[in-house]
This record gives C-alpha cells, sequence and structure tokens, in this order.
C-alpha cells in the first residue's frame, strides 16, 4: 500500500482558494487579486495532480504505472463509525481517477484562465471565483475519494456549486429556476445513488472502493468482495427487483442519469446554460456531467455481474444520444445547441459502458473534455465578442472578424464530427466498433441486441456532423446578421425595453451589472476578437482535440501504418476494469450458480484479438464512420450555407415538448394534489376541523365562564392554573393521606 | 467542585428558577425593564458554562448507565423519589437545550414590547421545567416536568404571540394536554402493578421498574402492557409530533414570537422523540418492536406529507413548521429501525433538527422583524439587498436538506442506512417484498422533496430582481444577529465534518438501548431466522 499526503493538497488547494476568495477577495474587490488566487490554487491541484500520476518527484511510481492498478492512498480522517460501519475521509488515485484527475485540472486551469477574461467587470467576479474554487474541490473529491459515501459527498457538491453558479446571475428568472431545476433533478438521481450505496453496503458490508489498512484495521474494497464472493445476476427484469448485484448497478446508473443528463433526467442541462459560459464549459461540458460515466466505470466490478443494468445502460445511451441530437439541429441559441450536443456525448459514453467498454468510455470522456470546452468556451468568446448575443440568427461571417476563435472552434467540429486524427474520431468510432462487435453480449435475454444500438449511434454521429455544421454555419459563414430583426423577436424586444426603462432607475453600477439583456447592438457594431486571455486557452484545447486521440489509437488503426500496438490509454485503465488486464476471467467466478446465464465479457475478446478478420472488419467501419461524417458535413453545408436560417421542424424546436410533458403531467398534480387535497383538504379541513369541533364545544361551555373574567389570557391563564393546582393538589394530598 | 459534581443536574435545573426569581424582585424594586435581557441572558449563559461540566464524565467510554445521579426522597408516602441522572442519550438533549436558551434569549433583543419581565421569566422557567424533563428518572417527576414545560410556551404563545395566537395556544395546549394526561394514567397503572406484582408497594422509579422487568418480578400481560405502550405512545406522538397527530404545530410556530418558535422546534419537540426512546423502547420492548410498522408508516407518510404541503405554503414561517413534520419523521424512522446506526441517526438528527430548524426560525424571525410579514410573495430578490442575510439563509438550507459535510446528512445517512438495515419489518409478509427496503426508499425520496421546498422559497425570496419597493431599504443582518447565527452555522460545519466525537459519546447508551429494545427475553427479533424464512420463501 503506498501513501502520499500530496493527495489531499489536490482537493484542498482550491478550498483555500475559495474561501480566500470568498473572505479576503470579497473585501478587496480587486480582479487580479481573485484571479491569481483562483487560478494559484488550480495550478498547484494541477502540478500535483501530474507528479502523482506520473510520479514526477516521488518516491513511488506514478499512480498511472503502479503495477495490478494499485492506488496510491491518502487517509486524511475517519469521518463516521458507527458498529460495523465506517466512512473514511480518504483519497485514493488510481489509475482510473489518475486520469480523470489530470484533465480534470488540466483543463479546469485553462478554464479559469479564460474566466479571467470572460468575467471582467463583473461585480461579482470574487465569488464566481470562489464558487468555481468550491466546484473544483468537489470535482476533485468526487474523484479522488476512496469510498462510495465521499464520493457522494464530492457528488452532491458539485451539485451544489453547480447550483450557485448555474444562479450566479441572481437577477436573471431564467437562470435561477434553471438553477433550481438543476439542484432537484440531480437530487431525484442521488436518491438512487444514496440506495445504491445502502445496497452495496447491505450486501458486500463495505463501501470503500480500495482495499487498504486503516487505523490497524483491514478494509476490503467493495470490488474485491463482488469478484471474489458473489456470482452474476441473471438478465431477467426480475433482478432488477431482487435487491442484488442489478439492483444496486440500476439504483447507482439512476444517479448517473441524474448528473448526467441522461433520458428522463435531461432537461436540466441545456437550461443550465443560463450560468456565465466557463461554468457551462467546465461544469456542463467537460467535468461535472461525466461524473456519471466515472460512477459506472469506478463500479464496473458490480457492473459486469449485472447484465440487465448494462442493457439498460447501453439501451438508455443510446436512446440519450439520438434523442438529444434531433433536438440540437433545431435550436438557434449556440448554447443550447452545445447543451444538447453533450446529452448526446455523454450518450455515447454509456452506450460504451453499457455495452462493456469502460476503457473506451472513460476514453471518450477525456477527448469529449477537450473539444467541448474547446467549442463552448469558443462559443463564449463568440458570445463575448457580440456583447452578449446568444442568438446564431444574428451572427454570421464571424470567421473575418474573430479568426482565432474561428480556427480554433473549426478544430473543435472537426474533432466532434469525427474527422479522422482528430481526437474525437478515435474514440467515437471505437464506441461504434465495440458495439457492433459486442453481439455476444446480450445473449438470450428478451431483449434486442447490439446491431439496434450500433444502428442508433451511427445514425447520431451523422446528425452530430449535420447539427455542427449547421452551427459552424450559421456563425461563421454567410450573411452578416448582426441587425436583422427576428420573426419572433418583436414582442420580446417590447419587454426589454420596459425592463430597461424600470432598470435605469436602479443604481449606477446595476447597469454593467450583469450580462443580464443584450443591449441592441449599435449601428457601427463590429464584432472583435476576444483578449489572449480568452484565446490562449483556446489555442491549448485546440491542439489537444487535434492530437489528444493518438493516445489511444486503436490496433487496428496503428497497424496500418506499420506500428504496432500503441494503445497507451487502453493498456493504462486496463487493471482498473475487472477481469481484463490481469489474466483473471469474469466468467469463471468459483461459486457461480449452475445455469445462470453466462457474464458477458465483449470488451476482453475484443481487446485481445488481433485477428485478421476482426481487424479488418474494425477499419472497415472505421471506413464507413468517416464517410458518414463527411456525408454528414456536406449535408450541413449545403442545407445551410446559402440558407443559413432555413424552418427547423416546429417540435424539434420545442425540444419534444418534454418540459411541458413533465410539467403538465407530473409538477401540477403533485403540487395541486398537496396544496388542495392535502393541506387545504387534509390539514386544515379533516383534522383542525375535528379539533376545531372540540374546540368550538369548550369554548361555547366555556363562555359562560369568560364573562366572569375581564380578558382572554387571564382567563386561559386561570384555568390552566387551576388545573394545575388540581393535579399536583391531588397527588399531595394523594401523598399525604397515605401518610396519615 | 464536589458539591456541583453531586448536584450537578439539580443545579441546572435550578439556576433559571433563580433567575427567574431574581427577574422578579428585580422588576418589584428597580422597575428598569431594559437589564431585564442581560439578567436573562447572563442566567442561560451562565446554565450553559455549568452544564459544559457534563463533558467531564459522560466521556467514559463504553459505559451505558446513568451519570450525575441523584435519588432524594421526595413523597414518602408514595414513594415518590427526585431521582435525576443522564446517560449518553439525555446528555446530549441537556447540552442542547442549555445551548440554545442564550441564543433564544439574544434574539428577543428588540422583539419584546410588552410585559418583558413575564416574557424572561417564563423562558427561564420553561429552561427549567426542559432541562427537568431530559434527567428526571421518576416517572411521576418526569411527568410534572413534562406539564410544567407546557404552561410556559402555553403563555409565550398566547400572549406575545402573532394576529391568531390564542386559537394557536389553545390548540396547541389541548393536544399536548390530551396526550399527557393519557400518560399520567398509565403511569399510575405500572405504579400499581409494580405494587401488586413485586409486593414492595408502589414505584414511579424507572430505574427500579426496568430492574424489576429484567429480574421478571414484573411481568406486563400483553393486553396491558399494549395499554400502557399506546398511552405512552400517543401522548409522545402528538409532541413529536407524528402524522396525523401534526395540526396543532404549524399553528403554534406560525404565532409563537421567534424565541418560542426556535424553543419549540429545537427542544420541545425533542422532548416526544426522546420520550418514546426513554420510557417506551425501555419499558415496553415487545410492544414497541409489535408497533414498529405503524409508527414507521407513520414516519414515512410524515415525512412525504410534510414535504409536500410545505412545498406549497405561501407563509415562509409555516413552511419550516411543516418542515419539522418531515424532519421528525426521520428521527422516528431511525428509532424505529432498532439497528445501531439507525438510532445513533435518529439521536444525531434530534441535535441536527435543534439546530437547523432552530436557525431557520431565527432568520425567518430577523425578516419579520423588519416587514412584519412572512408571505413569500412579499419578497423577491432579498440577495441583492441583504447579502450576508442570503448567505447564511442558503447555508441554513442546505444544512436543513442535508448536504454533505453539513450535520443534516450524517443523521439522515444513518437513519436511513440503519432502516435499510434494519428487520423491524421482517414481519410483515406482504407481496414477499422486503418492506425494510422499500420504506427506506420511500423515505429517501423525503430528500429529494426536501430540496424542492426549500429551494423553491429560497429562489422566490432571494433570487431574481426586487419586485417589491418596501424591501429596498431593509438593512442587512446586525452584528448581534450574526452573531447569534455564527455558533449555529459553526455547529452546522463541524458535525458535517466531525461526527465521530459526538456519536462516540452517546454510542454506549444507545447500544444498551438496542440490546434491551431487541433482545428482551421471549421477545427477541429473531434476526438469523426471520432473514432463512425470507429467503426459503
Amino acid at each position: 500500500m503506498t501513501e502520499n499526503n500530496l493527495l489531499s493538497l489536490i482537493i484542498f488547494a482550491p478550498l483555500a482558494g475559495a474561501v480566500i476568495n470568498w473572505l479576503i477577495g470579497g473585501k478587496l474587490k480587486n480582479e487580479m487579486f481573485s484571479g491569481i488566487v483562483a487560478c494559484g490554487a488550480i495550478a498547484v491541484s494541477t502540478i500535483v495532480a501530474f507528479m502523482i500520476a506520473f510520479g514526477i518527484g516521488t518516491s513511488h511510481p506514478g499512480a498511472l504505472f503502479v503495477p495490478e492498478g494499485k492506488p496510491i492512498l491518502d487517509h486524511i480522517w475517519t469521518w463516521i463509525q458507527v458498529g460495523g460501519f465506517r466512512a473514511d475521509f480518504g483519497l485514493g488515485m488510481d489509475r482510473l481517477s489518475g486520469i480523470y484527475a489530470c484533465f480534470v485540472t488540466f483543463v479546469g486551469l485553462l478554464i479559469h484562465i479564460f474566466a479571467t477574461g470572460y468575467m471582467k467587470g463583473d461585480p461579482g467576479f470574487y465569488r464566481f471565483f470562489a464558487y468555481l474554487n468550491l466546484f473544483m474541490f468537489a470535482m476533485l473529491t468526487l474523484v479522488l475519494a476512496d469510498n462510495f459515501l465521499l464520493m457522494f459527498v464530492g457528488w452532491e457538491g458539485v451539485g451544489l456549486c453547480s447550483y450557485l453558479l448555474i444562479g450566479f446571475y441572481i437577477k436573471r428568472n431564467e437562470a435561477r429556476e434553471a438553477a433550481k431545476k438543476a439542484f432537484v433533478m440531480n437530487r431525484i438521481g442521488d436518491w438512487g445513488v444514496l440506495i445504491g450505496i445502502f445496497l452495496i453496503f447491505t450486501l458486500t458490508g463495505s463501501i470503500s472502493f480500495f482495499d487498504k489498512a486503516v487505523d490497524g484495521q483491514q478494509v476490503q474494497s467493495v470490488f474485491t468482495f463482488v469478484t471474489q464472493n458473489m456470482a452474476a445476476d441473471p438478465f431477467t427484469w426480475g433482478a432488477i427487483f431482487a435487491g442484488g448485484l442489478t439492483s444496486a448497478a440500476v439504483l447507482l446508473f439512476i444517479g448517473a442519469t441524474g448528473k448526467s443528463a441522461q433520458i428522463p433526467l435531461l432537461t436540466w442541462l441545456p437550461d443550465a446554460m443560463a450560468g456565465p459560459t466557463p461554468v457551462s464549459a467546465l461544469i456542463h461540458a467537460a467535468t461535472m456531467v461525466t461524473a456519471g460515466v466515472y460512477l459506472v466505470v469506478r463500479s464496473n466490478a458490480i457492473y459486469q455481474f449485472a447484465p440487465t443494468a448494462m442493457w439498460i445502460i447501453a439501451v438508455i445511451g443510446a436512446a440519450t444520444a439520438i434523442f438529444a441530437a434531433t433536438i440540437a439541429i433545431a435550436q438557434n441559441d449556440i448554447k443550447k445547441v452545445l447543451a444538447y450536443s453533450t446529452v448526446s456525448q455523454l450518450g455515447f459514453m454509456f452506450l460504451a459502458a453499457g455495452v462493456g467498454a469502460f476503457v473506451v468510455a472513460i476514453f471518450h470522456v477525456m477527448t469529449h473534455a477537450f473539444f467541448k470546452a474547446l467549442l463552448v468556451l469558443g462559443s463564449g468568446s463568440v458570445i463575448h465578442g457580440m456583447h452578449h448575443e446568444q442568438d446564431m440568427r444574428k451572427m454570421g461571417n464571424l470567421r473575418k472578424h474573430m479568426p482565432i476563435t474561428f480556427v480554433t472552434m473549426v478544430m473543435g467540429w472537426l474533432a466532434i464530427c469525427g474527422i479522422p486524427i482528430w481526437a474525437g474520431f478515435f474514440s467515437k468510432d471505437e464506441i461504434l466498433y465495440k458495439t457492433f462487435a459486442a453481439d455476444n453480449y446480450f445473449p438470450g435475454g428478451p431483449f434486442p441486441g447490439n446491431e439496434i444500438l450500433w444502428v442508433v449511434a451511427t445514425l447520431t454521429a451523422v446528425l452530430t456532423a449535420i447539427y455542427m455544421t449547421r452551427m459552424m454555419v450559421m456563425t461563421f459563414w454567410g450573411t452578416e446578421r448582426f441587425h436583422d430583426a427576428l420573426p419572433d423577436e418583436g414582442h420580446a424586444d417590447a419587454d426589454h425595453v420596459t425592463l430597461h426603462h424600470h432598470e435605469a432607475h436602479d443604481t449606477a453600477h446595476d447597469d454593467h451589472d450583469e450580462e443580464e439583456h443584450h443591449h441592441p447592438l449599435p449601428a457601427d457594431f463590429k464584432p472583435h476578437e476576444s483578449p489572449w486571455s480568452m484565446t490562449v486557452p483556446l489555442i491549448a484545447l485546440a491542439i489537444l482535440s487535434t492530437v489528444g486521440g493518438l493516445i489511444g489509437i486503436p490496433y487496428a488503426m496503428s497497424s496500418l501504418a506499420g506500428a504496432g500496438d500503441i494503445n497507451v490509454f487502453e493498456h493504462t485503465l486496463e487493471p482498473v476494469i475487472a477481469g481484463a488486464g490481469h489474466g483473471a476471467d469474469v466468467h469463471s467466478v468459483p461459486n457461480a450458480p449452475a445455469g445462470a446465464v453466462q457474464t458477458p465479457a465483449p470488451a476482453k475478446a475484443a481487446y485481445d484479438s488481433h485477428s485478421p478478420e476482426v481487424i479488418a472488419k474494425e477499419r472497415l467501419l472505421a471506413l464507413l464512420s468517416v464517410v458518414l461524417a463527411v456525408i454528414g458535413i456536406a449535408i450541413g453545408w449545403f442545407l445551410f450555407r446559402n440558407n443559413p436560417l432555413r424552418k427547423m421542424p416546429k417540435i424539434l424546436e420545442q425540444k419534444w415538448r418534454l418540459d411541458e410533458f413533465y410539467n403538465g403531467y407530473i409538477v401540477d398534480p403533485i403540487t395541486n394534489l398537496s396544496r388542495n387535497g392535502l393541506w387545504k383538504g387534509f390539514d386544515v379541513g379533516f383534522v383542525d376541523g375535528i379539533v376545531n369541533g372540540i374546540g368550538n364545544f369548550v369554548i361555547e361551555f366555556g363562555g359562560i365562564a369568560r364573562r366572569l373574567q375581564v380578558g382572554f389570557v387571564r382567563s386561559y391563564a386561570a384555568i390552566i392554573l387551576l388545573g394545575a393546582l388540581a393535579v399536583v393538589g391531588y397527588f399531595i394530598y394523594y401523598g399525604f393521606k397515605l401518610v396519615v | 467542585m464536589d458539591f456541583l459534581n453531586q448536584n450537578l443536574l439539580t443545579v441546572l435545573i435550578l439556576l433559571p428558577v433563580v433567575g427567574a426569581v431574581l427577574l422578579l424582585g428585580h422588576q418589584m424594586f428597580w422597575k428598569q425593564e431594559g437589564q431585564l435581557k442581560w439578567l436573562t441572558l447572563g442566567f442561560t449563559l451562565l446554565n450553559f458554562v455549568v452544564s459544559l461540566a457534563l463533558f467531564s464524565k459522560s466521556a467514559v467510554a463504553g459505559a451505558s448507565g446513568f451519570f450525575f445521579e441523584q435519588n432524594v426522597p421526595w413523597i414518602t408516602a408514595i414513594n415518590t423519589n427526585y431521582h435525576v441522572g443522564i446517560d449518553g442519550i439525555s446528555f446530549w438533549l441537556v447540552v442542547l437545550t442549555t445551548f440554545i436558551m442564550p441564543i433564544a434569549v439574544l434574539s428577543t433583543w428588540h422583539a419584546v414590547e410588552k410585559r418583558a419581565t413575564a416574557f424572561y421569566i417564563f423562558l427561564l422557567l420553561l429552561e427549567s421545567a426542559m432541562i427537568g424533563v431530559f434527567v428526571s428518572l421518576d416517572l411521576l417527576v418526569f411527568y410534572l416536568f413534562f406539564e410544567a414545560s407546557l404552561v410556559p410556551m402555553f403563555f409565550l404563545i398566547g400572549i406575545w404571540g402573532g394576529a391568531n395566537r390564542i386559537y394557536a395556544a389553545v390548540k396547541f395546549f389541548i393536544f399536548t394536554a390530551m396526550g399527557s394526561l393519557l400518560m399520567l394514567v398509565a403511569i399510575i397503572a405500572l405504579y400499581y402493578i409494580y405494587a401488586d406484582q413485586t409486593g414492595l408497594g408502589g414505584s414511579f422509579d424507572l430505574v427500579a421498574i426496568l430492574n424489576a422487568m429484567n429480574a421478571g418480578n414484573v411481568v406486563l400481560a400483553p393486553q396491558t402492557g399494549m395499554l400502557l405502550f399506546l398511552a405512552f405512545a400517543i401522548a409522545f406522538a402528538i409532541k413529536v409530533p407524528l402524522f396525523p397527530f401534526h395540526t396543532w404545530l404549524p399553528d403554534a410556530h406560525t404565532e409563537a414570537p421567534t424565541a418560542g418558535s426556535v424553543i419549540l422546534a429545537a427542544i420541545l419537540l425533542k422532548m416526544g422523540t426522546y420520550g418514546l426512546m426513554r420510557f417506551n423502547f425501555a419499558l415496553f420492548p415487545d410492544q414497541s418492536r409489535e408497533t414498529a410498522w405503524i409508527f414507521i408508516t407513520l414516519a414515512i407518510i410524515g415525512i412525504i406529507y410534510g414535504a409536500l404541503v410545505a412545498m406549497v405554503q405561501p407563509d415562509v414561517k409555516r413552511l419550516v413548521a411543516y418542515s419539522s413534520v418531515a424532519h421528525m419523521g426521520f428521527v422516528i424512522l431511525g428509532m424505529f429501525s432498532f439497528t445501531g446506526m439507525g438510532m445513533q441517526g435518529a439521536l444525531y438528527q434530534m441535535l441536527n433538527h435543534g439546530i437547523s430548524t432552530g436557525a431557520l426560525f431565527l432568520l425567518v424571525g430577523f425578516i419579520y422583524e423588519r416587514r412584519h410579514t412572512r408571505e413569500i410573495t412579499e419578497f423577491g430578490g432579498l440577495a441583492n439587498i441583504m447579502p450576508i442575510y442570503a448567505t447564511i439563509f442558503v447555508i441554513t438550507t442546505m444544512s436543513s436538506i442535508g448536504l454533505p459535510f453539513l450535520n443534516g446528512f450524517v443523521g439522515e445517512f444513518l437513519i436511513m442506512v440503519g432502516m435499510f438495515q434494519s428487520h423491524a419489518l421482517d414481519t410483515v409478509r406482504l407481496l414477499g417484498w422486503n418492506w425494510n427496503y422499500v420504506a427506506t426508499m420511500l423515505a429517501g425520496t423525503g430528500v429529494i422533496f426536501a430540496a424542492v421546498y426549500m429551494l423553491w422559497m429560497v429562489q422566490r425570496v432571494f433570487f431574481g430582481k426586487v419586485t417589491n419597493e418596501k424591501n429596498r431599504t431593509l438593512l442587512d443582518l446586525s452584528w448581534r444577529e450574526i452573531g447569534l447565527m455564527v455558533p449555529l452555522l459553526a455547529l452546522m460545519v463541524y458535525m458535517g465534518v466531525f461526527p465521530k466525537p459526538f456519536l462516540a459519546r452517546s454510542e454506549a447508551s444507545i447500544k444498551a438501548l438496542q440490546e434491551r429494545v431487541t433482545h428482551q427475553a421471549g421477545g427477541t427479533i429473531e434476526q438469523a431466522d426471520a432473514k432463512t424464512e425470507l429467503e426459503n420463501r
């Protein structure tokens, strides 16, 4: 067991930054100070995370290289200990959390730097960075926690910070609505995680991620217990409700659907774009929303024994991917497009996890973090240059005015579409291939096989290319539409004017307060390129989006160029996946009950076989997906290049009316029942009716007595006093009687 | 020091009474109301400091008996003793009481406009009665304190309350007095049963009765036991309040002055849950187990019901009151899980609720003093005007909805994990489900609803634009107000991050109680058997 106390520095540096910004930054109101504190804190985290992950200047090998994927631990204190239950405040970095910690800190650092430029002039500058640092603390706690409960602390913590940051512009009504919605939907998911943790503890007697020794006590990891002592669940509906591993897996996944915005808990994420753009990039694109994927991959030992849960994940993932993609294609707000795109890409990650390709899921998490952070920050740069206009219908031809933003966003565009050598290609293509190859994955179950999932995912990939091209075309090509009136704008504008007059009475600084409403652009308006603090992070992310995928080139591709197996990423993560890597076979669980449906292990098969047929198939599929991506881009180009304002189907623009459905069929009935049924009906009507009935009787009765007294209170006082005296007197009298 | 050690609990009970007498004298001779609050604050603070001496002994690990015991004959004729003592359970409730009282007094600084002497005298008498409730080990003495705590609160609501105060006070009194009369009957019955079966004459002494029961000298017939159990249980369930006895609470809370609401929520409600643990579990373990399903069902209804009704309240204070119903449901759930974790969590949640909900009532009081309204629709965008107030409010809200690393989470988590592992509902055979799981899952939805009603309220009160011109001139919190919130906020964080010292102090007592309630002779929950049976089905 390796220990390194520096681990705690990774999480506590951002916490210190948050506290300093909150306490001192709030007094100083100095942007330079707040910016340096916040970025400095994250820089410390980044450096330490890379040191420990790669073993730079440490006495032990880096966490990414420790044999068998064993973790580097740091026990800080024992948090809760009651009976046999213990939850430590302890951190652990193994290969999985090492990768997560590295990209979270690094992308986080870039976004912090970007934000110093983007948030310039905001009166809540210090508050913003305090929250942002607090978020990093929570996110890194989530990732580095060495047990389920501490992970849940981070899980709730990121939810809280997300709530605070979405609602950062506290005066905007849609921001506060979105903040509440995000928190509540996440809470619905948290319910699943919480019950899942109870069940896991009940089943395994532990909540630890790793085998470790604390206070001289041996703590066994949940996953070791599961792989050594438990059998795979059968592939049936019943397994979900049997209270075994499948139930636990499904419960945890409910949490993942909340945090990672999957069906049915997806509607909060697009609304969350009401927060400042760096927040959207950091929390709602790159890091927090992938926490669900982390949870599933972290618990892969459980999932591999729960085929029904795996099937559910794959199906939900694929369904979410295509559902969100169809919506993204019809949105006019640049950030909404990216939000639905994120939902869709998260669907891809779950699809990968669902077909057992856990490593690929994490690979896509990482590449997605690069290119989606890039795209969202790029959109932030566009919005900044456009004086807070987010509607793409009012943009156009920006490539002339914002060349750096344009070039970097093109990199992100190519990456997400899946054009070879850009990062998204390798990860997305792997997902498609693994889905296709997982044909023995759902054996004998009552469900359709993997081919349908593959078709859906491939269609989504085409849709992705189309909507991204539409977004790029509307923003960067075509005519400049800065002053065009929009068809549905008349009404909204009238509102704006009145609001403005009202606001004019506010104090002077209120005017510059928040990106509350974009002012009508002046006649001589020219968009401007953003300052270096914003373009440098864009460039860095563009480079990562371009070459970041090269660490995970599958053998089928690298062998094309004559290279050997250079899939570094996969080999790094393999030991984390139970059953893969170190020879142990998942199938041969010692006490597997006879007749149980065989456990799937598709990933394993796909990893190791370099047979010519398999390689040929993989290459063919890769070619197909490249062709489809190009076709998608072409469709997007020809549809929207000359007609960027093309009318899209109403139902897609309205997001399939999912929000209306939730409000009409869930929220409103519950509210009505609570107000009219429970409160006014039962409490006030029924229970109080009875009590008041008795009360009225007593009052009528006491009416006679009341006339003898002057005031209300005194009469009651007297009655009570008499009563109390009677009781006490009775006992004293009784006591005396016994004596005498 | 020796004197203090031997009479510590008595000193704690009597100090406020001495204060009350002094106040009366002060008023008679000096007639200066301005100094009353200082005197009261001084006495409550002194009592808090004295109560810290409790930490010296009950820290003994692994010991579950009573400390600071004092047993003095009172009315020898009916064998009533003034018998007091604390264990790991009552210890925390006594400390909570002495801790909350100075804060409650501070909250009244500018709020009491009439009859200040009487107000402060009632506050002090209330403190003394509440401490008495938590330390009494003699049933009759307990009953007297239990009733005595009712009277000051009745006046606090009835005289210094809001517009509808008389209705609320009477309702409060009728509900709780009705329950405690039943308890009185049961106490007397126990006295005679003891006399009958032991032949030693009657006794009100809890320890004596328990010892007799352990030795088999007192055996309750099942039916008698159930009747006695119910008499106690109803008295306490009303106090908690458990659904459907809860309707007195919103009215009492809404009408009570801030200090009254704080004490009511933080301490008086705990008398119900404490009573269930101390008397029902200890005296009637078999009946406790038999009726567990009823209490768990009512607790879960309370959790969900309280949350749903809280969601639609137009008045902030009423909303917090209904949230109390939900929170106390969690406490009941944890207790009746009969697991160490659940019961520890229940005790912890009692303290949490005292701190968080007490803090919420204080915060509501602050805004009420400024605007004389608590209608949510009257506010909006307050965060722009009162940023410190908004910050403290949001932190308290997070504590109340159980965000990890704040106190509420630890309690709720332990309660739910305890219920999940419980065997209390193993006897329920319906549909062949594991109803312990189902109960936990249902209770868990309360966590979601809590987020809904609290955040919705916070959002409407604090965020958005300032919609009401009357709010523009509001002042942010004064130093006094911040000062009385700081200890509460500090505890919220501390209890969330370092729960261990708190849990450790009550562990032995809870364990003893748990063993008593689950392993009573002839009525063991045969855990292993029940489990096999479940699996065989």
